[in-house]
């Protein structure tokens, strides 16, 4: 009967359907453009690719390729932003009013747990890849470790209080595990406990790498010199000075010419550079956007009384022009260039004339005034050959390193922790558009620490409104 | 209706009638149809017994019967036959109901077609007269106000965008909440604006669980269920219709300051400014004179200093620059709409044919939508067991859409932020670039150098096949595909704007969807005397693929050439597929007794690819019943009661819109650096992530009254449960959120339709429609406490949309400074005293404010959801006019007014251009108002979130007003036309509302953003059948 047939045939199509469709990788998809985590530290050469991840993270404006250094010196008194043509950028934090809801304490607080992610699973797993020599395995630790402490240190920097005001105030949360979305908040852990972890992480990290030729990549000498930072703020003076002096041995500093070469790419005394290729480079969210007056946001000003304190013979004078054309009242800074097209430019985080600068300071407060006075004429010298050696000695050796500091230093992130690290006043004068006068006795102190934002209280069910920093 | 009347006539010349001569009862009455015209000639039986009479000339009759209890039965061709119950009546007038009639109540269904009598479900069919002759780019726009229980918003009138569509209130949180489209019979993936509406036949729009549920997983949000057009047997028809009309911004919206009032409020602002850093006020007028020019950046005036000592213009000065930026943006956009349709056939094969053009040329400068679309639908009856069928669609659109948002190159907001005194062009013609708000985003300038162009490609396939295997049993197999191709172009010129940086920059992308879906199904129907018995069953599988490729340049040699070729320096490519799938079966039972008890049952299972391991199949089902009380013999027959139907529902269904790999723990490529490539997590593992549920109560009331008026009352209630939401996370974890299965959620409300025939004449009829209908949106259940996400605090007890903010405490009249009320009480922060900037409002209103916005703690709001929404429909007829006008309705809700803030900033965007309402700043001369002093770059924050900006969102308007012409048979038949119709008709005509931007209809979380504002659109349209 024709009925029957039909009936067979559909049947058939039916059941045909059903057993092609019921396969179990019907239902059992996995992207094209990403790999399950279970899969990435299976081979030593996706873990490898995973700590070059976090090394982009690290890169990227939000944190240490913009956003942490140029406003570690719009919060200061040296340089600053323009109130019109920029777009808005940094306008809270030049005017100190960074709020707990503002992009400006978000960004780079989310941007900075996320590379301790990535650093995290490193770490975590760096141990167990099956394909990697031990050679292999103890860098990624020893990297992954330096990203880490590295990281914690710039968040402790600015959301938390100087070390040497209060070692035990809350700081930030201390992750240093992989954790699942079902594990149990964490609080606002004692800002020495941070330090220790920075401190272990980069001791670690310095017996686990070698020396590297690509500056672009912490390794153990880089891992001395952020060390040497965080024993700085800490006042571990012996320390600081031991690992500053480790951190610079054996590289040439740049010439004087060296100095305009305009800090777009690692130069000869480069311990760490945030190494962006043209291909993935940020344009306009990059340090020579904001700072050349020409072709970015060009925003970037140098205050009238900060270029007063650059002798004639200063070569370093040279980094300031009026140009009434660009701004008729404001000086215009030329430290750092673009290479060839907008915002192509590496950025130079860590150089050895810092350690330098480190060493000087340790030694002038351990009272080694002689040697303090040698390690800053080594870059006083250079800036202006001119120059006498520095004969002062106690708190106003320390005063003129500070100072140095903020000459050879302006523009690569360091005034806003220099200025809370020594609880110094804040002063701006001259032509800033918002002037302030205030010390560390002051309300207005807590300015220059960033609020916890209100994201991070919102959602963490151990922070509550109470545990916000002071002032907010 | 003449046409009848002469049948009955014939009928009663040739008709013999014989009266009974028996003494009993007696029963007279009068028979009309339902426009009140009487019938004559209409066969009058008595039941179950052979006595018989047909209604005279005026549609009256006289019957004697044997019993009172007996039964009448009037029948009548084209009519429907009706039964009457005598019960000891003497007079029983009665109406007959059209045979087409009884066809318009047959309602397409999932997966299927019932009549509206028989359905269990909440339903309600939307006719193509509502669809047709619109000028929308789409369908869903259509659809705001014509239907209880679905709303309709639009949030932007760049033309070819959708509106975002909400059937019974928001059903989830973060995953979709946008309806499921069935386009003849099978559920779509593509964009509802490559869909003709004019090819659309009817819509239906399934509300509650016994409508929907037999689409499982994916009818959590109710479901629309498109029929598009079909040849019928007979005479071949074709007609054409064109449409073409004119557009405008809905509404002028707030006044913008003109280059003088921007001066010279720029001058106090300095001059505030000045004196708050302790200058005199000498110093602080020699300040503002010297950086005036500077803030604003242009002096406008035809002298070198043109204010005087206090500020304002000196008398006579020349204005030589004020910029209306609206003007120069907004433009009237040009709508033309095109259709050809043929259709015909016979009664084994019927086919439609239809070509169309829609153009919108836009009303803001770059925007624009371009449709092509073709149709074929065929129906071929291969024998007496075999029915096959295809419906096929082809499109192609064209779009170009600036950015919208915050970013510089987005002319909505370019129109609002640049300041009057900015010239657009140069003294010699050229574009200038200077402006203080947007630098080097002249958005005239980039409109004509830059380009934003979509185009996509839709073919929409499906075929089936019907099997009568038995008289009681079919089997059909349907295959569908739903294929789409999309190409993207973003230039940036390389002089000015985004790519002056860089020389210049093209990207461009091409993606696909290839949706396919297959399904065989089996029904089965049994009759029986009294009660009938369907049933269905069967299998689904569905899959869905994406690819995407991009690709961009930079570095051009030459400008106005986007192509990738012309540029010296590619950047990084890209390229990714995504895909998911899932399988389904399903089964409904319907059952029917005696015309009065109706149940219906169903019962699908998915499985999707989307999520996590441990949930991978889910189980849905749905009980319904009707009952037909008037039906009920033991009813008294009454002349005010035609019609009495209660029902009843309940079921389940789901919601799997999260992206396709929701519950996997990733690690994404491209994280490349130093020249390495890279990986890094872009998402964390949840393999947990199962089937958001929704269960749906629904209690239904449809009733008739006096023949006249149509009423339909329900009452809903949605629970979603394990709601599938990104939960926040602590920055510990690495990611800001995970999607997690997080609350609950519950919507209920009421919906009422009423249909009311006021007049029926034969020239003139008049009938009104009223839908009313209700939310209430409460989230029940969150994992936290509560989530604060930009101006929403979302918590258990509160709607989803809920405001959370400082409130506004208005201006302290002593210095002008900015008040917010403390609130201490409020549980925004643990304390409930006082902080230190405290005092007591100079307003009186005795509570306690404060000049530090974040000393103000933040308090609830309300809503941005409507409380009552609808529509109210006007249709009147006379001769060969026809008018109807409708309006759509929106009473409650807030919208956070986000333009409206950034114009009346109080100095923190100086360059920015200000509403005039901000020329009310405080002064000490102006002491009480509502507008904070105006200070260049202060830090005073009255412009940041407050209820300052928060504004009823309640709106009246006139959707539509259309009047029509359609030239008598007798004379279009002389010129050989079977028809011809000419019609004016207008959209969004007049709003009323006291909302402060262009258009109170926006983005349904309440918040505006710059979008291109919504479009009146007045136009003209002929209509030819041939």
């Amino acid at each position: 009967m024709k009925i029957l047939k039909y009936i067979q045939r559909s049947l058939v199509l039916v059941v045909a359907l059903s057993i092609t469709s019921c396969s179990d990788k019907f239902l059992d998809l996995e992207p094209s453009s990403s790999i399950a985590d279970d899969e990435v530290f299976e081979s030593y050469q996706t873990a490898n690719s995973a700590l070059v991840g976090a090394y982009d993270q690290l890169s990227s404006p939000a944190f240490e390729g913009l956003y942490i250094t140029i406003m570690s010196d719009i919060t200061g008194e040296d340089v600053m932003i323009n109130s019109v043509d920029n777009w808005n950028w940094f306008i809270a934090v030049y005017q100190l009013n960074v709020l707990p809801n503002y992009f400006f304490a978000d960004s780079p607080w989310w941007a900075g747990y996320k590379i301790i992610y990535d650093a995290n699973q490193i770490i975590a797993n760096a141990r167990t890849i099956p394909d990697a020599t031990q050679e292999d395995k103890e860098r990624l630790e020893g990297e992954a470790k330096v990203i880490r402490a590295f990281v914690m240190l710039k968040l402790v920097q600015m959301f938390t209080p100087a070390y040497i005001v209060d070692k035990d105030a809350p700081s930030i949360l201390l992750v240093t595990e992989p954790r699942k979305h079902t594990d149990e908040d964490l609080p606002r852990a004692p800002l020495s406990q941070v330090y220790q972890q920075i401190e272990s992480d980069l001791l670690s990290a310095i017996t686990l790498l070698e020396n590297n030729n690509d500056k672009g990549f912490f390794d153990k000498r880089s891992a001395q010199a952020v060390l040497a930072r965080a024993y700085l703020n800490m006042g571990e003076w012996e320390k600081a000075k031991d690992m500053s002096i480790e951190a610079y041995e054996s590289l040439a500093l740049v010439t004087p010419a060296g100095l305009f070469d305009g800090f777009y790419y690692r130069n000869s005394e480069t311990i760490f550079t945030v190494a962006y290729t043209p291909e993935d480079n940020n344009t306009y969210l990059s340090i020579p956007s904001f700072y050349y007056p020409v072709y970015g946001y060009s925003s970037m000003r140098a205050n009238d009384h900060f270029v007063d304190m650059f002798s004639k013979g200063d070569v370093r004078s040279s980094y300031f022009l009026m140009e009434p054309q660009v701004d008729e009242d404001r000086h215009l800074i030329v430290k750092f260039l673009h290479n060839q097209s907008v915002g192509n430019a590496e950025r130079i985080s860590i150089r050895a004339s810092e350690m330098y600068l480190i060493e000087a300071e340790c030694k002038a407060e351990l009272g080694n005034y002689s040697e303090a006075q040698d390690a800053l004429y080594v870059i006083q010298k250079r800036a202006n050959p001119s120059i006498q050696k520095s004969n002062k000695v106690g708190q106003d050796l320390i005063d003129e390193i500070l100072v140095e500091r903020r000459k050879e230093l302006f523009g690569e992130g360091f005034r806003w922790n220099d200025i809370k690290r020594k609880q110094s006043r804040f002063v701006r004068e001259g032509d800033h558009w918002v002037k302030f006068d205030f010390g560390p006795e002051d309300n207005d102190y807590y300015r220059l620490t960033y609020p916890i934002p209100q994201s991070e209280i919102d959602a963490n069910t151990k922070l509550s409104q109470s545990d916000q920093n002071k002032g907010y | 209706m003449t046409m009848k009347k002469i049948i009955g006539v014939i009928v009663l010349h040739f008709l013999l009638v014989t009266s009974v001569i028996a003494q009993s009862f007696v029963v007279e009455g009068t028979v009309v149809d339902n426009t009140g015209e009487t019938l004559p000639g209409v066969n009058v039986l008595v039941e179950d017994a052979n006595i018989g009479i047909v209604t005279d000339l005026d549609g009256n009759y006289s019957i004697e019967i044997p019993s009172k209890d007996a039964t009448l039965v009037y029948s009548f061709m084209g009519m429907v036959t009706l039964k009457e119950k005598v019960n000891g009546r003497n007079k029983i007038d009665v109406t007959l109901i059209d045979d087409s009639k009884v066809l318009e109540n047959v309602i397409v269904v999932a997966y299927g077609t019932t009549t509206k009598e028989a359905y269990t479900g909440a339903a309600q069919v939307v006719e193509s007269k509502v669809l047709e002759d619109r000028p929308v780019t789409s369908f869903e726009k259509s659809l705001q106000g014509t239907t209880a229980g679905l709303h309709v918003t639009s949030s932007s009138g760049q033309p070819g965008t959708t509106a975002t569509v909400r059937i019974r209130g928001i059903g989830s949180i973060s995953a979709g909440s946008s309806p499921l489209y069935v386009i003849d019979g099978v559920p779509m993936s593509g964009s509802l604006t490559d869909i003709n509406p004019n090819d659309i036949e009817s819509l239906t729009v399934l509300k509650d669980a016994a409508a929907s549920s037999l689409y499982g997983s994916r009818a959590a949000n109710g479901v629309i269920i498109i029929t598009t057009k079909q040849g019928k047997a007979g005479q071949t028809k074709i007609s054409f219709s064109s449409q073409v009309g004119v557009a405008s911004r809905v509404s002028d919206g707030y006044g913008l300051m003109n280059s003088t009032q921007f001066y010279e409020h720029s001058w106090s602002g300095l001059y505030n400014s000045a004196l708050l850093d302790g200058k005199t006020t000498e110093e602080a007028k020699a300040i503002a004179h010297d950086k005036v020019i500077g803030i604003v950046g242009f002096n406008p005036f035809g002298i070198e200093d043109p204010l005087d000592g206090n500020g304002k213009l000196k008398p006579g000065t020349k204005v030589i620059t004020d910029t209306d930026w609206r003007d120069e943006i907004y433009k009237t956009g040009i709508i033309q709409n095109y259709n050809l349709n043929v259709s015909g056939g016979n009664e084994k094969t019927k086919v439609f044919l239809s070509l169309g053009y829609f153009d919108d040329s836009g009303t803001t400068l770059n925007s624009n939508f371009t449709r092509y679309s073709a149709k074929v639908n065929v129906t071929h009856e291969v024998n007496k067991f075999i029915t096959a069928g295809v419906s096929n669609h082809l499109s192609f659109s064209k779009t170009n859409a600036p950015p919208g948002g915050s970013q510089g190159s987005n002319p909505v907001r370019s129109a609002e932020v640049i300041n009057a005194a900015s010239p657009v062009y140069n003294n010699d013609g050229s574009y200038n670039w200077e402006n203080k708000a947007i630098f080097d985003f002249n958005p005239v300038g980039l409109a004509e150098l830059d380009l934003y162009e979509y185009q996509g490609m839709r073919a929409l396939v499906n075929t089936y096949i019907n099997f009568n295997i038995l008289p009681s049993l079919s089997f059909r197999t349907t295959g569908a595909i739903d294929y789409s191709n999309n190409k993207g172009v973003n230039y940036y010129n390389p002089y000015h704007g985004n790519g002056a940086g860089v020389n210049g920059r093209s990207s461009m992308s091409r993606s696909d969807n290839m949706a396919w879906n297959i399904s065989n199904i089996f029904s089965w129907t049994q009759q029986r005397d009294n009660s009938s018995l369907e049933i269905l069953a069967g299998q689904e599988a569905h899959g869905e693929s994406y690819s995407a490729l991009s690709a961009g340049v930079t570095d051009f040699s030459i400008a106005g050439k986007p192509d990738l070729s012309w540029g010296a320096k590619p950047e990084p490519p890209g390229s990714f597929t995504s895909e998911w799938n899932m399988i389904s079966f399903l089964g409904q039972a319907k059952y029917n007794y005696g015309g009065r008890y109706y149940l219906s049952g169903s019962l699908r299972g998915d499985g999707s690819s989307r999520f996590g391991k441990n949930n991978k199949f889910g189980l849905f089902y749905s009980v319904g019943a009707s009952w037909r009380i008037t039906e009920e013999s033991w009813m008294p027959e009454s002349d005010w009661l035609n019609n009495l139907k209660i029902r009843l529902s309940y079921g389940t269904s789901g919601n799997n819109n999260i992206g396709n790999y929701a519950s996997l723990g990733l690690y994404g490529s491209g994280a490349n650096y130093g020249g390495y490539p890279g990986l890094t997590p872009v998402q964390l593992p949840n393999n947990d992530i199962g089937w958001e549920k929704i269960a749906s109560f629904n209690i239904g009331l449809e009733s008739r009254f006096f023949n006249r008026l149509d009423a339909t009352i329900e009452y809903y209630q949605r629970d979603s449960n394990g709601l599938l939401f990104s939960k926040p996370l602590s920055a510990s974890n690495g990611f800001g959120s995970i999607t997690t299965n997080l609350g609950a959620m519950v919507n209920n409300g009421f919906e009422a339709t009423f249909n009311y025939d006021v007049v029926r004449l034969e020239n003139f009829n008049y009938s009104v429609s009223l839908n009313i209908s209700t939310n209430a949106n409460k989230v029940t259940n969150l994992v936290s406490d509560r989530i604060i996400s930009g101006t929403k605090l979302l918590e258990p007890g509160a709607s989803l949309y809920q405001f959370y903010m400082q409130e506004w405490a208005g201006v302290n009249p002593e210095n002008g400074q900015p008040m917010w009320y403390v609130n201490a009480q409020s549980d925004d922060q643990l304390e409930n005293t006082n902080p230190q900037s405290a005092f007591a409002d100079p307003h009186g209103t005795g509570r306690d404010v404060t000049s530090v916005y974040t000393d103000a703690e933040r308090v609830r709001l309300g809503t941005a959801l409507p409380d009552v929404f609808g529509g109210f429909t006007n249709n009147l007829s006379y001769k060969d006019f026809d008018l109807s006008f409708y309006f759509y309705y929106s009473i409650g809700g807030s919208v956070y007014n986000n333009d409206y803030a950034v114009n009346m900033h109080d100095g923190t965007q100086a360059g920015g251009n200000l509403a005039v309402d901000a020329l009310d700043a405080w002064t000490p001369n102006n002491r009480y108002t509502d507008v904070p002093r105006y200070v260049v770059n202060g830090t005073d924050q009255g412009n940041e979130l407050s209820s300052r900006f928060l504004e009823d969102a309640s709106y009246v308007r006139l959707k539509n007003i259309s009047l029509g012409y359609n030239l008598p048979n007798t004379w279009s038949k002389k010129i050989g036309l079977q028809g011809l119709r000419a019609y004016v008709s207008a959209e969004n005509l007049l709003t009323f509302s006291t909302f402060k931007g262009f258009d109170p209809e926006g983005a349904i979380n309440g918040t505006t953003s710059n979008s291109i504002p919504g479009v009146k659109v007045v136009t003209m349209g002929l209509k030819i059948d041939l």
